[in-house]
């Protein structure tokens, strides 16, 4: 391609295609590129084609994972599921809320207790780690837990400062990136289901940062590490 | 990404079509990490970011009916809302209009959807990494910051200290030579 010469018709609607797929129009340019696109199934195609071709560039976005409230937000927002608190109190108690159903609840909680606790009568072939992070300065005490895809991540001791959060990395010992696994709750504890791509297996390091309150603004870890430990076998 | 992958990817969307919570908490599993990655790309602030993934999969889960439809394979469909939404709001801080096309284009029935053109789309994304390393630095620079950092022709042009219109013909000569260059 000459790089003075005009472009062709066909290079123009290729061009415009990509730049529509790219967001880069703007006012009646984009509008009348987006009405193009109901009338000419060409120019539709191409821009589509441009969205398949570009989205290669994603491919070297290192995974993130969002905080756990990010889920439960959009679960909220769907109606799938109902925010602490906001259940009318006059409306009807359903039976499995009633002592009944919380005795059920119990049981199933203890039976699962025993699953997941119980020296020996773990399933077989589902892989458990366990990683204890432990610093002196600042003083911090977390628990992690791996079964099967599942994690739990528990604070012991050793909150973050309130304007700052302890961000939980997950290090592949292949020397790859980090990935930023959520952050250590408050209180309580984090469970999420492993996203693909992430194995757990002997070897794998799991550490925690100091980050601005919400975690790392950049997706990279930005503060200094502040405890570190390698997933054991359980 | 494998064939497997993609056909599982689409099986979950088009349960989630039919309303399948479970489906969609798999869906979210499985891509939520990426999608949130394209998030923070674009908007650098990890609590928009945060939100706009959430906007992200109300979008995905009001659109799924019409993803069978567009002929996108099922992560570009992901990225493209998870980009265009990222966008739409790193252009609402600076209340420029937003100019990102919707999914206006992934609304529009494919008319020919066949295997042969998704092999081939699939051929194109292996060839990209490649063909942009075969382009300038610059030029490579700049696809990939519009692409991941939203980046406009006004910035270009002031990181460039071009005129506008020289950096537009610029990049569109730029992108018109990774075409050519991965669909050979």
């Amino acid at each position: 391609m000459n790089s003075d010469a005009p472009l062709t018709p066909q290079e123009e609607d290729e061009a415009l295609a990509a730049e529509l797929a790219l967001g880069l129009l703007e006012g009646a340019e984009a509008q009348a590129a987006v009405a193009r696109l109901s009338q000419d199934l060409a120019f539709a195609r191409s821009v589509r084609e441009w969205q398949e071709r570009l989205a290669g560039l994603a491919d070297q976005l290192t995974p993130v994972m969002a905080p756990a409230r990010a889920r439960q937000a959009v679960r909220e927002r769907l109606g799938h599921a109902v925010a602490p608190l906001t259940r009318d109190p006059s409306e009807r108690t359903p039976w499995w809320r009633g002592p009944i159903g919380a005795l059920t609840g119990l049981l199933a909680a203890a039976a699962v207790v025993a699953l997941l606790w119980l020296p020996g009568e773990q399933p077989a072939d589902v892989p458990g780690y366990q990683a204890e992070l432990v610093a002196q300065e600042p003083a911090l005490r977390v628990a992690a837990r791996v079964e099967g895809r599942e994690m739990e991540v528990a604070l012991e001791s050793g909150a973050a400062p309130t304007d700052r959060d302890w961000e939980i990395w997950w290090i592949a010992p292949d020397g790859s990136a980090p990935i930023s696994i959520g952050l250590v709750p408050r209180g309580g504890s984090l469970r999420m289901t492993l996203p693909e791509g992430l194995d757990p297996a002997p070897g794998i390091r799991i550490a925690l940062s100091d980050e601005p309150a919400g975690g790392s603004p950049t997706g990279q870890a930005t503060g200094p590490v502040v405890a570190v430990a390698e997933l054991t076998s359980l | 990404m494998t064939d497997a992958r993609r056909t599982e990817l689409e099986q979950l969307i088009s349960r989630v079509a039919l309303g399948d919570r479970r489906a969609f908490d798999a869906l979210y599993d499985a891509t939520s990490a990426k999608l949130h990655a394209v998030c923070l790309s674009i908007l650098r602030d990890r609590p928009e970011a945060e939100e706009t993934l959430q906007e992200v999969y109300i979008r995905v889960w009001q659109g799924a009916a019409r993803y069978a439809a567009n002929g996108l394979s099922p992560m570009t469909w992901l990225i493209t809302i998870a980009r265009n939404r990222a966008i739409d709001r790193l252009r609402s801080r600076s209340a420029r209009p937003a100019t990102a096309p919707e999914d206006a284009a992934a609304g529009i029935a494919s008319p020919d959807p066949t295997p042969e053109s998704a092999a081939i789309l699939a051929q194109e994304r292996r060839m990209l990494h490649e063909c942009l390393a075969q382009l300038a630095d610059a030029q490579a620079g700049a696809v990939r910051a519009v692409y991941l950092e939203g980046v406009t022709y006004a910035d270009l042009a002031q990181r460039e200290g071009m005129p506008i219109n020289t950096v537009r013909s610029w990049l569109r000569r730029s992108l018109l030579r990774l075409k050519d260059c991965v669909s050979q």
